[in-house]
């Protein structure tokens, strides 16, 4: 039991003593968390990226490296009331090249590869499932028309297919949590007391 | 009427309890955890293999034991990987990860496999090493140049890449498709925590993704396909376990409910 593993284990504990309820223990390990995790997430930007890429090629005298940089310093003049325009620069750039580069690609992967599947894969009773699913749950959000009749039963149909979604989600969500606990009790018991 | 703080005790209970008992629990190998064994398996050894980080340490308990069981599956067939981050916070989860798996396989850093470190903005990242790895990544997460080692003079684009594997706890694998797989035509496998399988079912029925692995379950599939239990086995007796008793807990709370209902009615 090294004292690595005691810290460990403390902080553990600490943060699982929000569970009978909020306290100035938890409060203070959360906020050594989000530091660390800040912190953290700082070095290794400026260790991975803005030394080797920036600040080395500076030095090496090239000089195409500084225009990334002010860029991305210009962002920071939002803080500044008078000189708050100029953040704009590098803000136009990121979201008109984000949009460009991401608008064909997300068509393309998310929704003509995704229809192609949907209606070509109807062949199997798996594939014909999906189909009535995709028509019945776009139904659902078609709100120009009243929800009643034949076209109330496919709306119902587009929600139940909804509700089973979010059950299944759900479902998964609970799976993935239980997994961080049976990760937390694994380190506890098995690490720290060697129980396991 | 059971108050939160019991079920919190019960399930700490359950859990604890299924792990130190090591009960184990017959596990069936789903469909999608085979495809990416197969995946993998009918990689040549000179094939290359792209293991990309991205998660947060958070996750690790239950991504760990996939991207673990995934690298010792290579190792195991002499397939070099190549590793790196595009979440900040799996930089050094990612390269731990492969230097203990590497370590334990006898693998060699450099020949076998290498880490590229982490790169921000994704999207550029995985577009970059389309045109050009060298290019996003010039030097590997230790500093070394990517032309000085044998494994990093090897791949030059995802054309010498045979598998990507997004080891994630988010929507990383989207871009993977959205970037690597719908533009350059790059296989790609996602390792997913659980929490986002039915986000990337889709894309795996749709033939976007060869391959879902996930979660416990996942891990302890592809540990069994291996042969070789560890972390995911463990773990999914302890999760059965857990599964069990919020199965009991919702039917109880449902009886509950519908037996006070009942009372109302005959009161009324």
């Amino acid at each position: 039991m090294s004292l690595e593993l005691t810290i460990t284990a403390v902080l553990t504990l600490a943060i699982y003593s929000f569970l009978a309820g909020d306290n100035p223990v938890y409060r203070l390990v959360e906020h050594l968390l989000v530091g660390l995790t800040l912190g953290y997430s700082l070095v290794v930007t400026v260790r991975s990226v803005i030394l080797p890429q920036a600040i080395a090629p500076l030095g090496a005298g090239e000089w195409g490296a500084a225009v990334p940089l002010l860029l991305g310093a210009a962002m920071f003049l939002r803080f500044y009331r008078r000189l708050g325009g100029w953040s704009q620069i590098p803000l136009a750039i990121v979201v008109g090249a984000g949009a460009g580069v991401a608008l064909p690609a997300m068509v393309k992967a998310r929704v003509l590869t995704q229809m192609t599947a949907t209606v070509s894969g109807a062949q199997t009773i798996n594939g014909i499932v999906i189909l009535v699913g995709v028509i019945a749950t776009l139904a659902y959000f078609v709100f120009s028309r009243e929800h009643t009749g034949i076209w109330g039963g496919i709306t119902r149909g587009g929600r139940y297919f909804m509700m089973i979604f979010f059950g299944a989600t759900f479902a998964y969500t609970v799976m993935s949590r239980m997994a961080l606990l049976i990760g937390r009790l694994e380190f506890l018991l098995g690490d720290w007391l060697g129980l396991l | 009427m059971i108050g939160r703080r019991t079920v919190f005790v019960l399930l700490a209970l359950a859990v604890g309890g299924a792990l130190l008992l090591k009960a184990g629990l017959p596990i069936g190998i789903s469909p999608s955890t085979q495809e990416v064994f197969d995946a993998i398996e009918a990689l040549d050894s000179g094939s290359v293999v792209m293991i990309s980080f991205d998660h947060e340490a958070s996750s690790l308990p239950e991504v760990g034991p996939l991207g673990a069981a995934i690298t010792d599956h290579c190792f195991r067939r002499g397939i070099p990987v190549v590793g790196l981050a595009l979440f900040s916070e799996g930089t050094a989860a990612g390269y731990d990860l492969l230097g203990r798996r590497a370590a334990a396989a006898g693998r060699r850093y450099g020949d076998d496999w290498i880490y590229l470190g982490f790169r921000p903005q994704y999207t550029a990242a995985i577009l970059g090493m389309g045109e050009s790895i060298a290019g996003v990544f010039a030097a590997d997460y230790e500093g070394n140049a990517l032309e000085t080692l044998p494994l990093g003079r090897r791949v030059a684009t995802y054309d010498d890449i045979a598998l990507v594997i997004s080891v994630a706890d988010g929507s990383m694998p989207t871009y993977w498709v959205e970037f690597a797989q719908a533009r350059y035509g790059q296989e790609i496998v996602a390792a997913l925590s659980a929490v986002m399988v039915t986000s990337f079912l889709p894309y795996y029925e749709a033939g976007q993704l060869a391959g879902i692995v996930a979660g416990f379950r996942g891990a302890a599939e592809y540990e069994q396909l291996l042969n070789a239990p560890g972390a995911g086995t463990r773990g999914m007796s302890a999760q059965s376990a857990a599964h069990g008793l919020i199965a009991l807990l919702v039917v109880w709370g449902n009886v509950q409910a519908w037996r006070d209902r009942r009372r109302k009615r005959r009161e009324v």
